[in-house]
């Protein structure tokens, strides 16, 4: 299980990365997460919610109401035009990061 | 899922009451809710369920960080435990007995004077003169309105450790502990309006006593006063304790903006009462030892009374109007 700290910085990578595959709703995109990483990392609700916030804020994401089967009313979420640029830049960074931290992981201690 | 909601609210409780929190808190809750109706489906206890889907709610300082809520809109207002409830009720329960007695008294202390002198005018008394009746009525009006005054006292500081609820507002609900209150105020209903209803026609009877007293011998018509301000006492008691009760249940489920308005409200039919009951006391005693009207102007009392009451039910009113 990976700690929220240290994953701070790319819940939003994540997020967009989700909604780059469909639009989605809070519960959904959870999940998703949770499959994906194979229950190593369970995101919490209020750190999903702020992250939809500061995404939409800065327009990266925008938010629609759609009714589900079920009849309850859920808010959507999409990737918008520069939600996608914001993703490449994210992904390059993560390139950085993981080769200069690489750098300073020693092979023999994995 | 009771215990998800509450577990919810609680975290919001802190939180402004804007429409941007609620709809979170809405969304927060549906997520929580079909998270927790999979984990059930997945096999898991409702405990386990409810277990997890708490542990993965997360810290609701991030949302107040993220949403930009300045510290000044997070009210920290203290949520009140069942205990604390349970004695504010108490202990506007015991107030509400106390004033009414209280107001009991004065009127009792008028009666009483009002008998005293039938008694000595019809000759009950041989032996004394008037005049001695009159000292000692007075001196019993006098007893019991230094007695209710006691009473009146006492309770105003047995309730001052709830001002926070009475008067500022300033206290959250569980929500569950919210919806118990509001059961037991609609369980409460029937009583307080049937009781209002006895109080009002009690009064609007009272006269019919000393009428009918009158018309058999004209000379009873001090013991019919008697009887008759007897009977408004009652219905004062009534409206004293039954209203009082009545009212604390409100204060305790009233949101914040109604509190407000409520505040005043009490503060001006409170100020009206305290001077509007002296008045008339002093109206008694003065239209009684100057001018002699021993055997009319005891009806200062019920017309207070009714006064008051259409003063105090046509502000709550007008309040409400202007909101």
């Amino acid at each position: 299980m990976i700690s929220s700290d240290v994953i701070r910085g790319y819940n939003d990578t994540i997020i967009l990365y989700l909604l780059l595959e469909k639009e989605s709703y809070g519960y959904e995109i959870s999940k998703r997460i949770k499959e994906l990483s194979n229950g190593k990392y369970v995101i919490k609700e209020t750190t999903l919610y702020s992250a939809f916030n500061r995404l939409l804020k800065k327009g990266y994401i925008e938010s629609f109401h759609n009714e589900q089967t079920f009849g309850k009313k859920r808010t959507y979420y999409r990737i918008t035009e520069s939600g996608l640029l914001y993703y490449h830049e994210k992904c390059r960074e993560w390139e950085l990061t993981k080769e200069v931290i690489n750098q300073f992981i020693r092979e023999d201690y994995l | 899922m009771d215990t998800i909601i509450n577990y919810v609210d609680n975290m919001f409780a802190s939180l402004p009451k804007s429409t941007e929190m609620r709809q979170l808190r809405d969304e927060l809750l549906a997520n929580m809710e079909e998270k927790y109706h999979e984990l059930k489906l997945a096999g898991k206890t409702d405990n386990e369920a409810i277990g997890i889907v708490i542990s993965e709610f997360g810290n609701i300082d991030e949302i107040i960080e993220e949403f930009g809520i300045s510290q000044e809109d997070v009210v920290t207002q203290p949520l009140l435990t069942e205990q604390e409830v349970d004695e504010y009720l108490q202990v506007s329960k015991k107030s509400g007995q106390r004033i009414g007695i209280g107001a009991v008294l004065c009127i009792f202390g008028s009666a009483m004077f009002v008998l005293l002198l039938g008694l000595f005018e019809n000759g009950y008394m041989n032996g004394l003169s008037m005049e001695t009746g009159m000292y000692i009525g007075v001196i019993l009006l006098l007893l019991c309105v230094a007695t209710a005054v006691g009473l009146f006292i006492y309770s105003g500081m047995k309730l001052d450790k709830y001002k926070f609820i009475s008067l500022k507002g300033n206290f959250d609900l569980p929500i569950d502990l919210k919806s118990k209150i509001k059961t037991m105020k609609d369980a409460y209903q029937p009583t307080f309006t049937t009781i209002m209803i006895v109080g009002v026609v009690l009064i609007i009877l009272s006269p019919a006593v000393l009428l009918t007293m009158i018309t058999f011998n004209e000379h009873l018509a001090n013991f019919g006063v008697f009887i008759m301000l007897a009977i408004v006492s009652v219905a004062v008691y009534l409206f004293v304790y039954f209203g009082n009760m009545y009212a604390a249940y409100d204060k305790l489920l009233k949101d914040n903006s109604q509190q407000t308005k409520e505040k005043d409200e009490d503060r001006v039919i409170g100020a009206v009462a305290s001077i509007i009951w002296p008045l008339a006391v002093i109206f008694f005693l003065i239209s009684g030892f100057v001018y002699g009207q021993w055997y009319i102007n005891w009806i200062v009392f019920p017309i207070t009374g009714l006064l008051f009451a259409m003063f105090s039910g046509a502000y709550s009113i007008l309040v409400r109007k202007a909101e």
